[in-house]
């Protein structure tokens, strides 16, 4: 570092111009997205149309990809995630939320402590939770879970083996694993709203919900957007708490979602080109779906203002 | 000065020493597998090999991936040119993935030919394209019954009385009378209960001009069969999907079911799986659809291949076929692994009587239950689009037959046209 | 009195709910932690099992970890330590100054590369797959821990956090570091990292996560079982064809012990941060 002589005003130029700075620091992230993002994205778009038969071997095919993607495995792929990323928006946002707000309130007991508790299966192997939620939700009545639903009179249930219960667990194990992480993105947010706020809310005779629901939800709206965006990303993408839950054995197909599809036809089958078409068709969704997610939050007419 | 010395004559030494040590270094060679149970018949048999060999020694780095992931990484690295192994397991229902297009794999013809006599070749045929034969198994697979003779017992029933599967179905009914216990379990997410009995019966999913046979008359008949044990509740849908899930285990291990049909190398999970079933349990041959038809059918399997990409090609083929085809190798994949061996010379031998593991566990010499079945194997078509047609029986015919219980016909004729759509 | 005992009631209330939701997300671990101490043939022989049995259990199979195919286990962690390191320092210097430069400067192409960061938030690192490890494999580079760290080398979602993070400095700082005679990438290192302190904390807690967990990619890059993550490893371990759980229970147990000690060492500083940078629109 030069700027070690102290002189005031030193003679900004070259690099060290303020007005060439910015780019020099941002030079690592264009060659990181020149280097490692641009070829493999033009990659994925050319392969999409093409068949792929060994390393040298390729052949441009047209739509033919695309037009596969109408058979009856990808629709209910793609049900399949659908239905998993509004469950997981559905639940993986307000719950957390709830603990965030309860655990950032006044009255808490040991918040520390509960915080750190949560944050834990975040960090465990994902192999191990697959077996504790496969042997829980178990087809025999002894089951944890059959156990659970037959206090309530129910009869027992194979909970992986039919789309909607299988679907809850899914969404069960990625609450398990992701509810910390989500608490502190929420609970962070909520410290960082200024306690004036708060007062004047008071003053104001807002009871806990009222000023919930205006003071503190507005207020993160910001975080609400980011963990929302990243939430629809994790949901569209799931692959790894499938795989985890079933192993190979997917019973009817009812866990698979895009990814998964995606490796099974590119990797598994050898099908290159059908695998990527299906991920443009994933990309598209996720930055449609989070486009639509963006404007309704508002979220680029604040960038804007 | 004298340091400099030093150096030098280190230096020297080191040069000398290095080429000593390359002039014996052994070969390297990777091998990739999805079932570590392998490891110990290759690090046997690589003793063995390099304690023989007139040629370079070998070094063999194992390297053990789940199911899944190995054959991706396979594939991968297929086709990206880079990575591959020099020898690698391919489970058979991924086998016809790698023989398409430029094949990848080395053919095994100068090993196998000069043995046909003494080995199952139709084993081998299902890894072989145009009479090259590209992969190398380790057993027959010949599927048998594994009893739980305690429940039986109580039952009144001997296992050695049930000839046929309409005895098996009787069987099954008096079992769940009397004990209240079911006779067997049908796989839902994978093809160890649909394919034998289908195979065994005389059907297939297709056939060698590449039509679809999934909606023949034979294919609903077995299913209809599979289907009335369970609206009888003498068969019910496996805990966990199949036969190797954990709730399975536990749930056969506490003596809940009188059977389980699967390929003889499911003796070892027996073994590792269900210990307290030791003593109890029996093996005898399938039940017979008809006097004169198929004894058995041939299940599962690992192509073991040699990968052309390989810059040692012809040492891995050599090493292949010794730790596979020899003598010896059969033996061991016997007292090693449990696995039904593919030499035909070793059935009936002295060497494959003597006491071991499997034998204790099953208080039985279990070879009776195969020796007598071999003369009458059905035979399976793994055609190139195999691999479409295995995906199909285990997420949807399974599935839609024992789970969401649709009738036998319609789930033949809904899987035979979506496997005519795949395939086209 | 009336308040505190409202106090009270809500006190109780909000337990009740912390309890619960603790023992849901405790349950997996605390099955984990009792299966590593009991015979692998247990599981098998009896399912989920929440029962402390002193007469089956010891520490044998912790042992079991130094002797399974030579000790494999603590190549595995050495490696994921190697790759945890590399991953989160080379990421953490990247992406901070990049963050910085979008929130503190106004240049042309701005709104662009916003745009762009805010695209591969979005974007499923997945669909890449094949294509990166053909770049990869050009390279040479398979089967290296640079290959593994490649695709996050400057993490969008660390670029994304900084330049929230950022937008709360005080953009005087940089006047009066200039006045100073430093240059504005002095006045990055010397004056704004150490305030940073706190983001660099939350998002290293976050960037260990990810890379302790990783397993997709380090698995198609790695090939050599002396490489391998212990995502992978313990993977290997039930293949399902020859499952190995005295040494998987064991495994993920060791392998969580040591970031949950990092993660209640530096918890205060990771609140502290991610407080700090917390989303500002």
């Amino acid at each position: 570092m030069q700027s070690a002589q102290k002189r005031p005003r030193a003679k900004l130029s070259g690099l060290n111009d303020p007005r060439i700075v910015p780019y020099v620091m941002i030079a690592p992230f264009v060659i990181y997205l020149l280097g490692v993002y641009l070829y493999p994205t033009i990659s994925t778009i050319i392969m999409s149309f093409q068949r792929i038969d060994g390393p040298t071997q390729a052949e441009f095919i047209g739509l033919s990809n695309y037009n596969k993607l109408l058979t009856k495995n990808y629709i209910m792929a793609l049900k399949t995630t659908a239905l998993f990323t509004v469950w997981d928006v559905a639940i993986l946002i307000p719950v957390p939320l709830l603990f965030a707000a309860m655990l950032a309130s006044k009255n808490a007991p040991l918040p520390n402590f509960f915080k750190s508790l949560y944050f834990i299966p975040a960090l465990t192997s994902i192999i191990v939770a697959g077996i504790v939620f496969r042997l829980a939700f178990g087809s025999l009545e002894t089951s944890i879970a059959n156990r659970v639903i037959g206090l309530f009179g129910a009869a027992p249930k194979m909970w992986l083996q039919f789309s909607g219960s299988s679907t809850f667990v899914l969404v069960l194990l990625t609450l398990w694993r992701w509810m910390g992480v989500n608490i502190v993105y929420f609970y962070s947010a909520i410290q960082s709203i200024p306690a004036d706020l708060h007062e004047a809310g008071k003053i104001d005779g807002a009871n806990t919900v009222q000023a919930f629901l205006h003071i503190t939800l507005p207020s993160i709206r910001p975080t609400l957007i980011y963990v929302l965006t990243i939430t629809v990303l994790g949901g569209f993408s799931m692959f790894t708490e499938s795989v985890a839950l079933w192993q190979q054995s997917n019973p009817g197909g009812i866990g698979r979602t895009i990814v998964g599809y995606m490796y099974m036809m590119g990797i598994t089958k050898n099908n290159m080109g059908l695998a990527s078409a299906i991920g443009i068709t994933l990309l598209l969704l996720v930055f449609g779906v989070n486009m639509i997610q963006l404007l309704l939050m508002g979220f680029f007419k604040k960038e804007d203002a | 000065m004298s340091k400099k010395l030093l150096a030098v004559i280190l230096a020297l030494i080191m040069v000398l020493g290095c080429a000593s040590v390359l002039a014996e270094e052994p070969v390297k060679l990777t091998l990739w597998t999805f079932q570590e149970l392998h490891l110990q018949l290759y690090k046997d048999q690589l003793e063995k090999y390099n304690a023989q060999t007139t040629g370079p020694k070998l070094e063999i780095d194992m390297q053990v991936y789940p199911y899944e992931d190995m054959h991706s990484k396979l594939t991968l690295a297929l086709q990206s040119g880079e990575g591959a192994p020099d020898i690698s397991d391919i489970e058979i229902n991924m086998f016809a993935n790698y023989l398409k297009g430029d094949i990848q794999l080395a053919p095994m013809n100068d090993y196998v030919e000069p043995l046909k006599d003494v080995l199952v070749m139709p084993r081998l045929d299902n890894y072989a394209r145009q009479g090259n034969y590209y992969g190398i198994d380790h057993h027959i697979g010949a599927c048998v019954v594994f009893y739980n003779t305690e429940i039986l017992e109580a039952a009144g029933i001997n296992y050695l009385d049930i000839k046929t599967w309409d005895d098996f179905a009787a069987a099954g009914k008096t079992v769940l009378e009397k004990t209240g216990k079911v006779m067997t379990t049908w796989e839902t997410s994978d093809c160890w209960s649909i394919y034998p009995m289908v195979s065994q019966h005389g059907g297939d999913w297709l056939a060698e001009d590449g039509s679809v046979r999934m909606d023949e008359q034979v294919v609903i008949d077995t299913l209809t069969f599979m289907d009335n044990m369970m609206k009888d509740g003498t068969a019910i849908a496996t805990p966990g999907g199949n036969h190797h899930a954990e709730e399975y285990y536990g749930w056969m291990n506490q003596g809940n079911s009188a059977s389980v049909m699967m390929p003889f190398w499911y003796t070892d999970r027996f073994l590792n799986y269900m210990p307290d079933l030791q003593g109890k349990m029996k093996v005898a041959p399938m039940p017979l659809w008809t006097d004169g038809g198929y004894k058995t059918a041939q299940m599962g399997g690992t192509g073991t291949a040699v990968i052309k990409t390989s810059e040692n090609v012809e040492l891995a083929k050599d090493y292949l076929a010794f730790a596979t085809m020899s003598y010896d190798a059969g033996l061991q994949s016997w007292l090693l692994l449990g696995f039904d061996p593919i030499r035909t010379d070793l059935y009936g031998s002295e060497d494959l009587k003597q006491d071991n593991k499997f034998f204790q566990y099953y208080e039985d010499n279990i070879f009776a239950a195969i020796e007598g079945t071999l003369d009458s194997v059905a035979p399976t078509c793994l055609i190139d689009t195999y691999p479409v047609a295995a995906d199909i029986v285990k997420q949807q015919m399974a599935y839609n037959l024992f789970i969401l219980r649709q009738d036998p016909a319609t789930v033949a004729a809904d899987c035979a046209e979506e496997l005519r759509m795949m395939i086209e | 009195m009336g308040q505190k005992i409202k106090a009270n009631a809500s006190t109780i209330v909000i337990g009740i709910f912390f309890v619960i939701a603790a023992i849901f997300l405790m349950m997996p671990f605390y099955f984990m932690f009792l299966s590593s101490l009991k015979p692998g043939t247990e599981i098998l022989r009896q399912g989920l099992s929440f029962r402390v049995e002193p007469d089956i259990m010891s520490f044998t199979n912790y042992n079991a970890l130094n002797t399974y195919r030579e000790g494999i286990y603590w190549s595995w962690y050495k490696s994921s330590l190697i790759v945890m390191l590399l991953q989160t320092g080379v990421g953490l210097f990247f992406a901070s100054i990049v963050g910085y430069a979008l929130a503190m400067y106004n240049f042309r192409g701005k709104k662009v590369f916003d745009i762009i960061v805010l695209i591969l938030l979005m974007m499923p690192f997945e669909i890449l797959l094949l294509p990166m490890y053909r770049a990869l494999s050009t390279m040479k580079m398979t089967n290296s821990y640079f290959g593994v760290i490649m695709p996050y080398l400057v993490p969008s979602f660390m670029v994304f956090f900084f330049r929230q993070y950022c937008s709360g400095l005080p953009k005087e700082l940089i006047e009066a570091g200039r006045i100073d005679g430093c240059t504005d990438y002095g006045i990055f290192f010397r004056i704004m990292v150490p305030i940073m302190i706190p983001a660099f904390g939350a998002m290293s807690i976050l960037s260990a996560m990810n890379s302790w967990n990783n397993l997709l990619w380090p698995l198609i890059v790695l090939n050599q079982d002396t490489k391998f993550t212990l995502p992978i490893g313990l993977g290997t371990t039930i293949t399902p064809y020859g499952n190995a759980y005295d040494v998987l229970m064991p495994g993920a147990v060791m392998a969580v012990v040591p970031i949950i000690i990092v993660y209640l060492f530096c918890q205060k500083s990771f609140m502290a941060g991610m407080t700090a940078g917390s989303v500002k629109g």
